[in-house]
């Protein structure tokens, strides 16, 4: 029917009819394409056209957006709460944890620059607090719940995690300011957390290890060698000579049975205080950390870093110049 | 430069109908070479725009005027001896040589120049510049630098070079236009001179088969006639001798001009211009002077250039400002802009537009329409009147006998270039009798070494009418020069102006009857005069009041059909007075001259194309206005254009219902009259607005008589009226308009090389109806463009979108600036041209012709766009209709070009589009492919990413606001909604991967939207999938980006990574959406026609 009735318009064409072209300025057609009152309309369209537009695309859009939703939910509901979907090889995150480092300014811009001036409570204080911040969950009080104190030659039963002693840090304690009112501030690492990695370990020394690990690595029982070991070192030559070495708390090591972390309510990673010693002011120092296992890689360049992590420590000291 | 051309512009349109109908009143303070002054000296203007103005007037000289004495004596030349060299030598010293002056040509590299900064070029090289800018600065301030933004600048500079790097040719002219050589005296010696080597004053002999070399003064001849064809548009040759007959140059029989050709006799005249100052130099320099203008799809694209441009600035330097205020790093918000700039400008558009138009000026040229400027490919489809000239391109440009009256009655001779028309009685005695006079009283004969040439195209010297009949004769007696060999000629007196008639005397070739036949042809009513009898049906009868009653009628219907009519009688001359051997004298006749037998009329025209009509039918059944524009005489022209439809049956000018009403011109309402035949010498005294108003109340239009310049002004009042003109013509009186015009179409046969010069498009056939063609293929592209860009544009919504995501809600980038090129300039570019090749829906027919009404209402949209691949959709007839395919036929694209379908023959049956309505991207385009399609694809690409993001880890309410420490190198442990914890370089990973899921996201909506853009209105199932550049677009689009994803190396080069095969499926519940929302949406659209759906989402 409808066509038939297409059909009867179309089978007369009109053949072109000359017309005059109103001549209007810029100006005119400007004020015309706002409000045109001949026909009423706004911005080309009559109150009643954009209604009706606005009643169209609110349909459109809500319908879109219930696709998007009902999409969403699909999606959501084929995730697991505790587990990501994809893990290990099968994700994107890989096999290979890098290391996190902290203090990190909250800042992104100042990078990874931990900078701070000896005679400016100020600067130092903010390097303090984010450390607070950081430890806050270690604080808390790691008895009962499902923390349990782990040894390495225990079985960690399912649903527990170990605890991680904040007071087991040395010098780098709050009290101590970590060490941020001299040169020998505390960084403190962690190995990234990725859901189900077991790191393989080094029980002996590996080539490419400092010396120092190497020894550390000799000394300790063999049944405490289980361990991701951490080395840190200045980055260039010139940056091991304004270093006067590095104290690790509470050891080199982040101990196996925190290994694998399987997002379990109240993980803790544990961490490692690494004292910076005798940090020579005002100059800038590159420090890089290395984890070591035998599934970590190692990458030292900056888009590709990988099992490392690089900060830098800038200690002002006006009375040094 | 530029302000001359605007002045060029404004004085071309406001005041050359003025300049041009000014009556001539002659100015005595000439100078010295005679050349017209303007008539407006008060105004500053430049030298180019007067020279204009000037070439814009009527010829206005006096040397036809004065008398030879002063001519001689003003060129201080002598008509026996000629100039004297020293003086010839000053003169050409002072004029230079006689030779037109090539048009001026813009070197290549200006306009390749010119196309780098011109469109979207500039928004990309600036895109560029800021990308290197962000790049010095990152590589001054930071130890390891992305290199991100250098390649990204490097590539956007090359897809501006590359892409805008288009080459026009530009054909080559007027080498033709000038004759070799001439015949001149100089010092009372005979000369042979190189014609550019003629000066003013110079006397010069010119013989037939000349060219005339150069604008001379006639002061001695012998029977010389010109074809002045190409100048006025005359079909029949002029006779030219020294007499002073007319006012009006062109018209006087004492001048003769450049460039044409003498047919016939003997001359000699005396230069009185050369070169450009020339008649034909004028309107050659009027051509290549003039403005034209942008075609009406440069416009389309430039204005949609501007859209988008407008669209992306304001989008960049919003967000910019945004950034700022959200307290970003300027670098960053740097970075934004370029990515905006990149995600808003289709980069591939114009080269799929020119891909698109190339295709289709390839389809054409197989159809014998060379077009010499890609953009002409469209304007024919626009093009809502057509201006033709009538001789050569309406008409064969070749006199032919129409119509025979023996026997009392009018037979029709067939005029049909390959004699496919109807034939006619040859047996009966009238016609022997009328064939025997015509072939004996015939001094015509065929040139030599013709006899394989069809008898209609061979060249014949002597007269035209006399060429026409021999024509004729030979077509219907055979050898025509073995019957005068039998029928010995003995005496002949030659047509005179004072007779009349011509007669010759002839021995019978039947032996035994002795008597001489005396035959005479001449102009019928002298010849009835010398009649006393006729000649019916094998009887030969008195000639009284009936008979001359008769005779009269058919004497001025064959004179009201526009033809040359000759009358035709003998006798035979009685054995005893003129006995063989009889002398007879023709010098003073001593034979009868009265008392003849008359037998018949002939009469003949110059016959239009056989095609023509047809064509022409085809024209107006597709709204299009056809206007004839000749030289010629009103009656021949009026004549013509009945008998082509120009004028169609029944319609009347103002002069036939005065006739019918048998009252005075004046006293006719001219508005009833739908017809009109406007002769030049009355468009002169027309002011524009009467001319407007011609043009307005009459539908059908017939201009005689026009010179070169009105037809300048007819055309330019027709685009003053809206119209978007093609102008038809072959000759040099044309191609001022021609130029003019929105696309000229010349003759590649018979046209003119100034006219071929300035012309757009030429017909390599000399046939009319490639027009049609032409429009069809005009109409199509402009419809298949608008798929294209429908297509192309959609995907920018999913472009843009990330980049807003990005800064406003602190996400990870969704989509990268690599990415989005690798959609523009990789996937959606073959589909886009596939789309090119997609076959017109099929109920074209159907659609009702566009409501002005309703178009008014929401057509007023901003903006056009050449798109690219929709362009190539061809139309279809009915399925019955079409033409088998040839899969490989293109050899252009070879892989792409698997379907070629004929164009739909209902494109055909729609008006014109109005170029101030009916634009290439209106606001139904935007809203559709930014509101509706490119939102849904929005969506699916953000799904697909949000499904990556939680997958590995981020689920998506985790992603908002982390953008700052997932792009911080610093933070090498960024934790996710399960707490792991990311380095930056599996982050960047994770990033690019959602980058290439978004990227893949894009292409299987793409899909969808691809399918949907193949209809504007049918259904997908209706329309089927046949058309094979499509499919394999679909499958191209989805290797290539089967191929980036999952290629070694790509993580590397284009930071493309592969996919799981599940993350392919997402997007999949949005394709299908796209699919039944648009198939639905058609659904309606088909239910309701003209219902509020249509008017908002049908492009």
């Amino acid at each position: 029917m409808a066509t038939k009735l297409n059909e009867d318009r179309a089978t007369k064409v009109e053949e072109f009819q000359f017309h005059v072209i109103p001549k209007r300025t810029t100006w005119e057609n400007f004020q015309n394409a706002v409000y045109d009152p001949d026909k009423q309309e706004f911005f080309g369209r009559t109150k009643r056209s954009w209604y009706q537009l606005l009643i169209f695309y609110g349909i459109f859009y809500t319908c879109l957006a219930a696709l998007f939703a009902i999409c969403t939910r699909g999606l959501l509901a084929t995730l697991d709460d505790r587990a990501p979907k994809w893990q290990l090889e099968t994700s994107l995150i890989g096999t290979n944890p890098g290391l996190g480092f902290r203090p990190i300014s909250s800042e992104t811009r100042e990078g990874s620059l931990i900078w701070y001036n000896l005679k400016n409570a100020c600067t130092t204080s903010k390097w303090v607090n984010l450390l607070d911040e950081f430890l806050l969950p270690y604080r808390v009080k790691q008895i009962g719940r499902n923390y349990r104190s782990c040894d390495f030659d225990e079985e960690l039963g399912d649903g527990y995690v170990c605890v991680v002693d904040v007071d087991s840090f040395g010098p780098c304690t709050s009290g101590n300011n970590y060490g941020y009112n001299s040169t020998s501030p505390c960084v403190f690492l962690k190995l990234n957390k990725i859901f189900g990695w077991v790191p393989t370990y080094y029980t002996k020394g590996q080539e490419g290890m400092p010396s120092d690990l190497k020894e550390t690595i000799e000394n300790e029982a063999k049944d405490n060698r289980t361990a991701v070991w951490i080395s840190c070192e200045g980055e260039n030559p010139v940056d091991k000579e304004r270093i006067g070495g590095f104290n690790y708390y509470p050891g080199r090591g982040f101990p196996g049975y925190y290994y694998p972390y399987v997002n379990t309510e109240n993980y803790l990673s544990p961490l490692i205080a690494v004292q910076i010693m005798n940090v020579e002011p005002n100059a800038i120092v590159n420090i890089e950390c290395r984890a070591w296992a035998g599934n970590i890689n190692y990458s030292g360049s900056d888009k590709n870093r990988e099992g490392s992590v690089h900060f830098e420590i800038l200690v002002d000291d006006p009375r040094v110049t | 430069m530029g302000e001359t051309v605007v002045i060029i512009f404004q004085h071309g349109r406001s005041d050359s109908y003025r300049v041009a109908t000014i009556p001539s009143n002659y100015d005595d303070n000439k100078t010295a070479d005679g050349r017209a002054k303007s008539r407006r000296k008060n105004v500053k203007k430049t030298r180019k725009a007067e020279d204009l103005d000037d070439l814009k007037q009527e010829l206005d000289i006096d040397y036809h005027k004065i008398t030879p004495e002063e001519l001689y004596q003003r060129f201080q030349t002598h008509p026996e001896n000629g100039l004297s060299h020293a003086k010839a030598k000053e003169n050409l010293e002072r004029d230079g040589p006689n030779a037109l002056t090539p048009p001026k040509t813009t070197p290549e590299w200006v306009k390749f120049c010119k196309n780098l900064f011109g469109g979207f070029a500039l928004l990309l090289w600036i895109g560029a510049i800021l990308c290197f800018i962000a790049y010095s600065i990152q590589a001054s301030t930071v130890e390891e630098p992305a290199d991100d933004n250098l390649y990204l600048g490097i590539v956007l500079a090359a897809v501006v070079i590359v892409t805008e790097s288009k080459s026009s040719k530009i054909m080559e002219s007027f080498k033709n236009m000038v004759p070799q050589f001439a015949t001149v005296l100089r010092e009372g010696e005979k000369l042979t001179l190189r014609a550019e080597d003629l000066v003013l004053g110079d006397v010069v002999e010119v013989k037939f088969g000349d060219r005339i070399p150069a604008d001379i003064r006639i002061i001695e001849s012998r029977g010389f006639k010109v074809d002045n064809s190409s100048l006025t548009g005359e079909s029949e040759p002029q006779s030219r001798s020294p007499e002073f007959t007319h006012e009006n140059p062109l018209e006087t029989k004492n001048l003769a001009f450049f460039s044409t050709n003498a047919v016939e006799g003997t001359a000699k005249g005396v230069v009185i211009s050369c070169g450009d100052n020339t008649v034909m130099g004028r309107i050659a320099g009027l051509a290549s002077g003039l403005d034209t203008g942008e075609t009406p799809i440069a416009k389309e694209i430039h204005h949609f250039i501007h859209l988008i441009t407008g669209v992306a600035v304001f989008l960049g330097v919003t967000f910019f400002v945004i950034a700022f205020i959200l307290g970003y790093h300027w670098l960053d918000a740097v970075i934004f802009l370029i990515g905006i700039i990149v995600a808003n400008v289709p980069e591939g558009l114009l080269a799929t537009v020119t891909v698109c138009l190339t295709l289709t000026a390839k389809r054409m040229a197989s159809k014998n329409c060379l077009v010499k400027n890609l953009e002409a490919v469209e304007t024919l489809g626009s093009t809502s009147t057509i201006c033709s000239d009538k001789t050569g391109t309406l008409t064969q440009n070749r006199m032919t006998v129409a119509h025979m009256w023996f026997d009392n009655q009018i037979i029709e001779a067939d005029t049909t270039e390959d004699q496919s028309g109807v034939q006619y009685d040859r047996t009966s005695p009238g016609f022997k009798a009328l064939s025997r006079i015509a072939t004996l009283c015939n001094r015509a004969e065929f040139k030599g070494g013709q006899d394989n040439i069809p008898i209609l195209k061979r060249e014949v010297s002597g007269d035209a009418s006399e060429a026409a009949l021999l024509k004729c004769m030979e077509l219907a007696l055979g050898d025509v020069m073995s019957i005068r060999r039998k029928n010995k000629k003995v005496c002949e007196i030659p047509f005179n102006s004072t007779n009349k008639y011509q007669v010759s005397i002839h021995e019978n070739e039947d032996s035994s009857d002795p008597r001489h036949i005396l035959v005479m042809k001449g102009a019928p009513e002298r010849i009835l005069e010398r009649c006393n009898t006729i000649f019916i049906c094998g009887k030969e009868k008195v000639l009284d009041e009936e008979m001359k009653e008769a005779f009269n009628n058919a004497y001025l219907e064959l004179g009201g059909l526009g033809e040359r009519v000759l009358g035709f009688c003998d006798y035979m001359l009685p054995t005893d007075k003129f006995p063989i051997g009889y002398k007879f004298n023709c010098d003073d006749p001593n034979f009868p001259l009265d008392g003849l037998r008359f037998v018949g009329l002939m009469s003949m025209i110059d016959p239009p194309r056989a095609a023509v009509p047809d064509a022409v039918a085809k024209c107006r059944s597709a709204g299009i206005k056809v206007i004839m524009v000749t030289g010629d005489h009103p009656i021949t022209a009026k004549a013509i254009a009945k008998s082509v439809g120009i004028i169609s049956e029944g319609n009347e000018t103002v002069e036939d219902i005065a006739q019918r009403l048998n009252i005075p011109v004046s006293e006719v309402n001219p508005r009833e009259a739908k017809a009109a035949v406007i002769h030049g010498s009355d468009l002169r005294d027309l002011s524009s607005d009467q001319l407007d108003e011609i043009l307005r109340y009459h539908t059908e239009i017939v201009f005689a008589r026009t010179s070169p310049q009105q037809k300048l002004i007819i055309v330019e009042g027709c685009q003053r009226m809206g119209a978007i003109v093609a102008v038809t013509g072959d000759g040099v009186n044309d191609s001022p308009a021609l130029k003019k015009a929105d696309i000229g179409v010349a003759m590649g046969i018979a046209g003119s090389d100034v006219s071929k010069q300035a012309a757009d498009m030429i017909l390599l056939d000399d046939n009319f109806a490639s027009i049609v063609t032409g429009v069809e293929e005009g109409r199509l592209i402009f419809d298949n463009l608008k798929k294209s860009i429908a297509y192309t544009l959609t995907s920018n919504i999913p472009e843009i979108s990330p980049f807003l995501a990005f800064i406003l809600c602190d996400v990870p980038l969704p989509l990268g600036t690599v990415t989005i090129l690798c959609i523009d300039l990789g996937t959606d570019m073959v589909p886009a041209i596939s789309l090119a090749y997609e076959e017109a829906e099929s109920d074209i027919m159907k659609r009702p012709p566009r409501d002005p009404l309703n178009d008014k209402l929401v057509n007023d949209r901003c903006s056009q766009v050449p798109a690219i691949s929709l362009a190539y959709e061809e139309a279809e007839s009915d399925i019955m209709k079409r033409r088998p395919r040839n899969p490989f036929s293109d050899k252009l694209v070879p892989a792409i070009s698997l379907a070629y379908e004929a164009p739909e023959s209902d494109i055909m049956k729609r008006q014109p589009r109005d170029p101030y309505r009916d634009n290439l991207v209106n606001r139904r385009l935007i809203s559709m492919a930014y509101g509706q399609i490119g939102m849904i694809q929005a969506a699916a690409g953000f799904f697909v990413y949000f499904v990556i993001m939680a997958e590995n880890g981020f689920r998506p309410t985790d992603l908002f606001g982390i953008r700052k420490q997932w792009d911080s190198k610093a933070v090498n442990d960024l934790t996710d909604s399960y707490g792991q914890e990311w380095t930056y370089r599996d982050r960047k990973t994770l990033e690019y991967t959602c980058h290439t899921a978004f990227f893949v996201s894009i292409v299987v909506v793409q899909w969808a939207d691809l399918i949907i853009c193949k209809t504007r209105r049918n259904s997908i199932l209706h329309q089927g999938m046949r058309n094979w550049a499509l499919n394999f677009g679909l499958i191209f689009e989805t290797a290539l980006a089967a191929f980036l994803s999952y290629t070694p190396g790509m993580d590397k080069g284009l930071r493309m990574f592969p996919l799981k095969f599940v993350w392919w499926l997402p997007a999949i519940p949005f394709m299908l959406s796209i699919f039944i929302y648009d198939e639905t949406r058609r659904f309606y659209l088909r239910r309701n026609p003209g219902g509020w759906l249509e008017q908002e989402t049908y492009y």
